[in-house]
């Protein structure tokens, strides 16, 4: 009987800064913990919902926020933002792994929590 | 008991070998490259007078890494699709590429190289030389396109005259640019190309889409990329090409091919009011873009299946779409994932290998050998 993996140290807080992010994995899955700007942790399954590439290849960056004015760049939530490498489709690490486009979609996601020095992703 | 889920099955079907004629894949020369290429005084030009082609997309590029996937940069630092090694790695060995048809990433056309033909013309020879000696000649699966300045096509008819023999050259790559491809000017060139078994390749080029010049926005450029092949496919046929080179095939590279069943049932409308301006043109054009001109895939709009074989079957063949992958770009389709699953095994041999087999002759005689 394979035990089902509960729990698991993905890395340690002062692996990632702000805005950044790394591959790790839980179980059998490939998975990317990302840090958001205001300093906490999130994890998702490391692979894109459209083609399946590695999230963690991509970028961690803002966005430009909808806007009503023609012509208006307001890019805003640096830190907050993962990118896929291939299609370069934005997935918003604060709300689920949302995609920006079209909020119906959102990456896998998995619970993340902080003990001591340790970021867990738990079921 | 491990417990086998449907994503697992999926993972599993990832790691197989799909035998993949891939008809579309990046190859990237810089010019540092071309030098040991490149005849004087064109050398000089790059290495002495600073000389660089005048040619940019007037963007940020707003993908993660420029034109190219994020993860295709060579681990060394060089550019996406200027290493075999790492195309082998990342790509031909993993998905267990049977060929890989290379189109290249120069463009001496006029768009790029205003009047100095010149200096295009040697750009090829070069680009067609390096590309034989550091890719053709180095794994068995890759297989090439002529490059030809087509603005002289004097020049570019001595071109193919002189590597179109090669046995891994299986196609003429001819810009798309700011001259329809219909025009006689351009007969000497698909006189050669017939002459050695080479079929005409046609890649997306910037900018014609946008009455050959940019559109605000490159999502405006991006998305309008197969406009530009509507017009080519158009041209070529009421212009008769395909009636005078009757062994000619034309691939249309990276503009999707869910414009076709419109074009055809458009251009089929038109014939039956104005074939008399055009009366070379002796049967339907749809059946002449049936027997004459394939499209490549990518970049694939997300479809269901039942949409997806929709447009085949409006098509009215499934003989006319070959897979291709862009391979490094960013729009880059992956070949397990980009197709709506299931889309029996028929169809599925065609898409991958079958009917690129069928349109490149050379490619014909190689499944032959085997």
């Amino acid at each position: 009987m394979q035990q089902v993996v509960q729990e698991v140290i993905v890395c340690k807080k002062t692996d990632l800064n702000p805005g950044e992010m790394m591959e790790s994995t839980f179980g059998k899955h490939s998975i990317v913990v990302a840090r958001a700007s205001d300093g906490e942790y999130y994890a998702f399954l490391n692979r894109c919902i459209h083609q399946g590439a590695a999230l963690s290849k991509g970028k961690i960056c803002g966005a430009p926020e909808p806007t009503d004015n023609l012509g208006e760049y307001d890019f805003k939530r640096e830190g907050d933002i993962l990118r896929c490498p291939w299609h370069g489709r934005e997935f918003d690490i604060k709300n689920e792994g949302c995609m920006l486009a079209n909020s119906k979609f959102k990456l896998k996601n998995f619970k993340v929590k902080v003990e001591d020095e340790n970021v867990i992703v738990y079921k | 008991m491990v417990k086998t889920t449907t994503k697992d099955q999926k993972n599993t079907k990832q790691q197989s070998k799909l035998h993949l004629i891939d008809t579309d894949i990046h190859e990237r020369a810089q010019y540092k490259d071309l030098l040991p290429y490149l005849d004087q005084p064109y050398r000089r030009y790059i290495t002495d007078c600073h000389w660089l082609q005048e040619k940019h997309m007037p963007y940020t590029q707003p993908a993660v890494a420029g034109v190219d996937r994020a993860d295709a940069r060579v681990p060394d630092g060089r550019p996406a699709g200027s290493d075999l090694s790492f195309m082998k790695e990342q790509l031909l060995d993993p998905v267990g590429h049977e060929v890989g048809i290379l189109t290249g990433a120069l463009d001496p056309s006029p768009s790029s190289m205003h009047g100095w033909y010149e200096m295009a013309t040697a750009l090829a020879s070069a680009y067609n030389d390096w590309q034989i000696e550091n890719w053709l000649d180095k794994d068995e699966r890759l297989y090439g396109s002529v490059h030809i300045a087509a603005q002289d096509p004097q020049a570019a008819v001595r071109e193919i005259e002189r590597v179109g023999s090669h046995p891994k050259m299986v196609q003429v790559l001819l810009p798309i640019d700011d001259k329809l491809w219909g025009d006689p000017f351009y007969h000497p060139i698909f006189e050669a190309a017939e002459r050695h078994d080479l079929m005409i390749g046609m890649h997306h080029n910037e900018p014609p889409i946008h009455y050959g010049q940019w559109p605000r926005y490159f999502i405006e450029w991006h998305t309008l990329i197969p406009t530009a092949h509507m017009m080519q496919v158009t041209n070529m046929v009421f212009n008769g090409v395909f009636e005078k080179f009757p062994k000619l095939k034309l691939m249309m590279i990276e503009g999707g091919f869910t414009y076709v069943p419109f074009l055809m049932r458009k251009m089929d409308q038109q014939y039956k009011d104005l074939r008399h301006e055009v009366p070379w043109i002796k049967r339907m054009p749809s059946d002449i873009i049936r027997e004459h001109v394939c499209f490549t895939t990518q970049p694939l709009e997300e479809m269901t299946k039942k949409e997806f074989l929709q447009i085949i079957e409006q098509m009215g063949s499934d003989e006319m779409v070959s897979f291709s992958t862009d391979y490094p770009h960013w729009d880059y389709d992956s070949p397990y994932e980009s197709l709506p699953p299931n889309l029996g095994e028929d169809l599925t041999r065609k898409l991958f290998s079958e009917n690129a087999r069928n349109f490149y002759p050379k490619l014909q005689r190689i499944g032959r050998e085997k």
